[in-house]
């Protein structure tokens, strides 16, 4: 393919040994990126915040065009398409209607129950800057980074579901692994049955469900929602149905990774557990119904000679109640006690 | 002198042109938008300059030129790192071998050529991310990577033509 109008180069032997040592060098750039892959992340991620402007710049004609010829195919449909998109909102109203009864008697249940609140979640909208679509690698550039508040770990939504989620964040860019991605795995639970899996990606359109019970049957249309195992996600984000691939199960992803332009990041915040402050009816005398006891007797320092903190028996820390010293609420041990007078150093 | 300079200029330029062309192609071949779909790879742009320079002016695409492109390609790809550009450095070294027997084809022949270069390419790259995985992958994904960079080589290859033969082309004689 006109290579042959050319006066070819004779130059064979004078590159052989150019070739020995970046044939060398590749092998060597391959173990250093397994073993230290932060090096080119950090390279990659530079990369990616410079080139951040002609992104964005290229992709909005882009967007467009794709629009444009999309709408083309659209006009042809648009009757069919609106009667079922008629029908389909009001089989929706119904389902909302039922939806925000069933939340209202979820929020009473979990009142009744006490139950642990679910953790905060907040959102940061991104658009789609990249896209990769490589034989192994099916990623998502998005124009938010650091600077946002995008970490590693964290979910990417659209509109209908879980996309992927962030694996790689510059100061204005991030990478989003996308959930057909060869290197995807992520715990899912399968509803009705609340069976656990793993969805692993393998390039296709539909992950596969790994890892799931001996035994344990799906059927087709089974919601596929994340199980939130680990605290890397939350709980509950919708990602698929299930599709039966003869023995083994699929995944139909509800989100359309190739049409997607805006995303939502979540930042999923695990509330801090503060343990209680314990108060004197949390101590086992005074739920027992005892009388709490009165505060001891103030005793000058050279009454109690016997006792010396250096032969007293050691104490742990983690069993000896934190008693507020301005209330006398537990029983008195008896007088000149190895309790009483123990330091209180092992809680420091 | 300001003719020397101007010769100097000329034969500089001409000489960055297949790296840039490879440079252009890497970032084509990872650009954000796709015209097939995300379900079909993109094209391996990268490889084509390389192999078209690597038979015409192998002066002006070393190895080391074929490495660096093939770095790059990992890092915007978002890949492990040195498997494309091994890849890269393995097709070359066979076009560099065989250089007589591809350089003496033309036609559907020279299309035949590209596209053993780039299996040699894509089996190389599979090899490696096999190993690097430890596992079997599946095929197709690499079959249509394939399929697709040898259907784009020949207006691609028509381009890289017209390329050399207005800006890079005027310079062989130095060679």
């Amino acid at each position: 393919m006109g290579n042959v109008t050319w006066r070819i180069a004779r130059t064979r032997g004078g590159a052989h040994l150019p070739l020995i040592i970046v044939a060398a060098l590749a092998v060597a750039l391959i173990l250093i990126g397994k073993a230290q892959s932060s090096l080119f992340d950090t390279a990659r991620t530079h990369v990616m915040d410079w080139m951040k402007p002609a992104l964005v710049t290229a992709r909005a004609p882009m967007v467009e065009f794709t629009r444009w010829v999309g709408s083309i195919g659209e006009i042809f449909v648009v009757y069919q398409e609106n009667l079922k998109l008629k029908e389909e909102n009001a089989r929706l109203l119904q389902w909302r209607n039922t939806a925000t009864s069933l939340n209202e008697r979820l929020k009473r249940y979990k009142l009744l129950l006490n139950a642990v609140p679910d953790p905060a979640l907040s959102t940061r909208v991104a658009r789609v800057i990249g896209r990769a679509s490589h034989p192994f690698l099916q990623t998502l550039i998005l124009d938010a980074g650091k600077t946002n508040g995008v970490k590693p770990g964290q979910a990417v939504v659209d509109s209908s579901g879980m996309i992927g989620r962030i694996f790689l964040t510059g100061e204005r860019t991030s990478w989003v692994i996308l959930l057909t991605d060869l290197n995807s795995r992520i715990p899912v639970t399968i509803e009705p049955g609340n069976a656990q899996a793993i969805m692993a990606g393998d390039n296709s359109p539909t992950p596969a469900i790994e890892t799931l019970s001996r035994g344990t049957q799906l059927n087709a249309g089974d919601q596929v929602v994340s199980s939130g195992d680990g605290d890397i996600l939350p709980a509950g984000l919708p990602i698929g149905v299930i599709l039966v691939d003869g023995s083994s199960y699929r995944v139909g992803l509800f989100a359309d990774q190739t049409a997607t332009q805006d995303v939502e990041i979540l930042d999923f915040k695990l509330p801090p557990e503060h343990p209680p402050a314990p108060s004197p009816n949390d101590l086992p005398v005074t739920a027992a119904g005892l009388p709490p006891a009165a505060p001891p007797p103030q005793q000058p320092a050279a009454a109690s000679p016997t006792v010396k903190p250096s032969v007293s028996p050691p104490v742990r820390s983690t069993v000896k109640p934190q008693v507020p010293k301005t209330q006398g609420a537990t029983p008195a041990a008896p007088s000149g006690g190895p309790d009483n007078d123990v330091p209180d150093v092992g809680n420091e | 002198m300001e003719r020397a300079g101007n010769i100097m200029g000329g034969r500089f330029l001409a000489s960055t042109i297949p790296v840039l062309c490879g440079v252009i192609g890497v970032f084509a071949a990872n650009l954000p938008f796709s015209f097939l779909g995300s379900w079909v790879p993109s094209p391996l742009y990268a490889l084509m300059p390389v192999y078209f320079w690597c038979l015409v002016r192998p002066d002006l695409m070393s190895p080391a030129w074929a490495f660096l492109i093939g770095v790059l390609h990992d890092i915007l790809s978002g890949g492990p790192p040195g498997v494309w550009a091994a890849s890269f450095v393995a097709t070359y070294a066979v076009i560099d071998r065989q250089r007589d027997a591809f350089a003496g084809l033309s036609g559907w022949g020279a299309l035949l050529g590209f596209a053993t270069a780039a299996l040699i390419a894509c089996a190389t790259d599979y090899f490696i991310f096999d190993i690097y995985h430890w596992r079997v992958l599946p095929l197709t994904p690499y079959v249509k990577e394939f399929a697709v960079t040898v259907l784009f080589y020949a207006p691609v290859a028509l381009l890289l033509g017209a390329i050399h033969r207005h800006l890079v082309g005027p310079l062989r004689s130095d060679f």
